[in-house]
């Protein structure tokens, strides 16, 4: 038994040998089944990763480009338009929505944008000049913003996947090192209390059938000093029947102990 | 018959812009700020032009920094010229600074209307359009009053006072406001520059009754354009079509049944030059972006850019003629449009996208 | 699965960042006022003049008293002034997004996420 693993708090039983047989088989299944599942989150993981540091790098990009079509809108309007737009918004036309999909289990979020066609807080602005620039610039921020919720949503699932992909790792870890140590020392220190027992109990029996040996050979011994005692006395008597008779019954009795024993 | 007299009172202005005109950035200077690596090389580079005002700024200045402080330098510029002229001229320099006075109400009333602290705006307001009275506006808390204080307090009254009641200013967008006084402050400038006395028949009127029809015209034909697939209806957007102009009175008509770009070009198909800016950027913008980002007409110059361009030829041709204060008005305009394409330079420096930094109107 | 929950009626995206970026998300029709009395913006634009613990407070905002926002956007420059904050948000929900501004552009060596890539892989 290795201390640092321990081993189950049970009786050693052939019952709970059984139990734990089953337990190691269980967990055996288990600890296959949840490493292919840290194994298929963790391709997706990296996939993800590989992605969010792609789309992080485009992100600056478009970003860039958007900020230029900025530019270009206060170039035509010739104006600052900041606030008027900050105090026009009310609401939302870009939104998104969340779906998710499943991976291995694990409900990943991904945002979806939809605009409110319905709502358009700045349909006038520009109306005198630049307005042509505002409704290109306000596509190209769609656009970008398109990009972001994308972002946002690898980056979303990034934290859950690695959230999630932690939890099962720790299961798996904790199957393999634990779990399945400790059931196959219950096992072992089962298996090796029952053969001790089985050990114990041949030894004890030998020794019952030694004492008996022992015992039977006073017996006879006595028996037989018994005899010669009394075939001296016969011989003093001369009633030589009456000893035959009990003679004939001892030996009945000692052929049936016999019979018990082995 | 009007050069005998103007320089009694116009003289000293117009020497004064037309030296402010030689400072003007040339397509030698352009040519140099589109070479810069940074913003602190197009800095040292408008040194010799604007030298005092950009030395404040930090290294490597953002860019709006940097148009705010050209900005200064316009305003400062402007203010000594309104200082040093008098009579018909002084009029004629504060009809100039009423169009950034409708910016800057446009925004105070956007403000009041959110219940927003108007004193913020008051730095966000154009110096231009700055007026003593303008502070006494932020007291207003609801717009009744606000709408009252407009009405006492600045030269814009009579803008407001025909077309829009205080209701009108919580109902309507705040860009049909906007909108509606430029339309009554342009047809007030033309009628000020036809009717007054000493502008009447002088070159004043020669030149800016053709710019200010330009105005109006592409004020028009932008309106049209971008009211396309808003709520602006027909009717709201022929209110807002200023009633001159070359494409007045037929045009507008026909402007403001246009139901799309085509229809806006055929409206404009009268007039040669609208026609010409037409045909340049190609019936087919509008509904696929007009010009840049690639995808417009292979000059890459949008009607926007041609309208500016126009614009800028009409400014500079101003300084072809002599005894009228429409040279300060084309300077103005010159220098505005030197702010803006500086900006653009140094945006385009900035975000690096050198690609398309000639996209500036260089005039001289 | 309890997350399901708490993200289904996620639908808006927040700003905090300087006036050109929100402008921009702004025209890209990200802005929304919640209903008066309390009327609630999602965006906050933030200048030279901001004090961090403004920023600090709307990002708290965004973050944990309001359900309705699906990603928090932040200029990058911005998060650096409450670089904590950021770094010690790691619930799935609000995404926070680092984005670059026009004068600050993008550092993948700052952003909080990306640094958690670069740690598991260790490069």
């Amino acid at each position: 038994m290795s201390g640092a693993v321990g081993r189950e708090p049970v009786f050693p039983t052939r019952q709970s040998l059984g139990l734990m047989k089953a337990k190691l088989k269980g967990a055996e299944v288990g600890h296959s089944l949840l490493k292919r599942k840290s194994e298929a989150l963790t391709k997706r993981f990296r996939e993800i990763t590989r992605r969010i540091d792609e789309a992080k790098q485009k992100m600056g990009r478009v970003m860039q480009i958007a900020a230029f079509s900025l530019a270009e809108v206060s170039y035509a309007v010739g104006g600052d338009i900041g606030y008027q737009i900050q105090e026009s918004a009310k609401q939302a036309r870009f939104r998104v929505r969340a779906k998710h999909e499943n991976v291995s289990g694990v409900y990943l979020p991904q945002f979806e944008s939809y605009t409110e066609d319905s709502v358009n807080d700045f349909g006038l602005t520009g109306l005198g000049k630049g307005g042509q620039q505002i409704q290109r610039c306000r596509e190209t921020y769609a656009r970008a913003v398109e990009t972001l919720v994308e972002l946002a949503s690898l980056q979303t699932a990034f934290l859950i996947l690695d959230e999630v992909i932690k939890v099962v790792n720790r299961r798996v870890n904790a199957i393999e090192h634990v779990i399945i140590p400790r059931t196959e020392n219950t096992i072992k220190y089962i298996n090796s209390e029952l053969d001790e027992l089985d050990r114990e109990e041949f030894y004890r029996l030998k020794k019952v059938s030694n004492k008996k040996q022992r015992d039977n050979a006073a017996a006879d011994a006595e028996i037989l000093a018994a005899r010669e005692k009394a075939a001296e006395k016969a011989a003093q008597n001369g009633g030589a029947p009456q000893t035959e008779e009990p003679e004939a019954v001892d030996v009945l009795g000692e052929q049936e102990d016999n019979d018990v024993i082995f | 018959m009007e050069g005998l007299f103007f320089n009694v009172n116009g003289g000293y202005v117009e020497g004064i812009v037309r030296g402010y005109r030689n400072s003007l950035l040339t397509g030698q200077n352009y040519s140099n700020l589109t070479q810069c690596e940074s913003i602190d090389d197009v800095k040292l580079q408008l040194g010799p032009s604007y030298g005092d005002f950009l030395a404040a700024l930090p290294p490597n200045p953002s860019t709006s920094a940097l148009a705010g402080k050209m900005t200064d330098k316009l305003v400062s510029e402007f203010r000594y010229l309104i200082a040093q002229s008098t009579g018909s001229t002084a009029k004629f320099l504060e009809y100039l600074t009423y169009g950034y006075m409708i910016d800057n109400i446009a925004l105070l009333i956007t403000g009041t209307l959110h219940e927003r602290d108007t004193r913020e705006l008051l730095e966000r307001c154009h110096p231009l359009g700055w007026f003593e009275t303008l502070p006494v506006l932020c007291v207003a808390t609801n717009i009744e009053e606000l709408y009252n204080s407009v009405l006492i307090e600045t030269p814009l009254a009579p803008y407001f006072k025909g077309s829009l009641s205080h209701q009108d200013l919580d109902e309507l967008n705040i860009e049909i406001v906007r909108n509606t006084l430029y339309k009554n402050y342009l047809e007030d400038f033309f009628n000020f520059v036809s009717t007054h006395p000493d502008f009447a028949g002088s070159p004043t009127q020669d030149i800016m009754s053709e710019i200010l029809q330009f105005e109006a015209d592409r004020r028009s034909i932008n309106i049209t354009l971008n009211s396309f697939g808003t709520e602006l209806s027909k009717q709201e957007r022929r209110k807002l079509y200023p009633e001159f102009g070359k494409l007045y009175p037929e045009g507008s008509l026909m402007l403001s049944r246009a139901e799309d770009v085509e229809g806006v070009a055929l409206a404009v198909s009268a007039v040669a030059d609208y026609k010409a800016f037409f045909d340049a950027v190609g019936l087919s913008q509008g509904g696929s972006g007009m010009g840049g980002m690639g995808s417009g007409p292979a000059d890459g110059k949008s009607l926007e850019d041609l309208f500016y361009q126009k614009e800028m030829d009409m400014s500079k041709l101003v300084f072809t003629r002599q005894f009228t204060p429409a040279v300060v008005y084309g300077w103005m305009k010159l220098k505005e449009q030197e702010i803006r394409n500086v900006t653009w330079i140094s945006e385009c420096i900035a975000q690096n996208q050198k690609e398309r930094i000639g996209n500036f109107i260089s005039v001289f | 699965m309890a997350a399901a929950a708490s993200y289904k009626d996620r639908q808006f995206l927040a700003v905090i960042g300087d006036e050109d970026s929100v402008t921009g998300l702004l025209l890209a029709g990200i802005g929304h006022v919640t209903d008066p009395p309390d009327a609630q913006r999602n965006f906050l634009v933030v200048d030279s003049k901001t004090e961090t613990s403004e920023i600090e407070r709307a990002f708290q905002t965004y973050t944990q008293e309001r359900k309705d926002i699906a990603v928090v956007l932040i200029n990058q420059h911005v998060a650096e002034r409450i670089r904590h904050s950021v770094d010690t948000f790691t619930d799935p929900f609000p995404a926070v997004l680092e984005i670059p501004s026009k004068d600050h552009p993008y550092d993948p060596e700052k952003d909080s996420v990306l640094k958690r890539v670069r740690r598991l892989f260790g490069e």
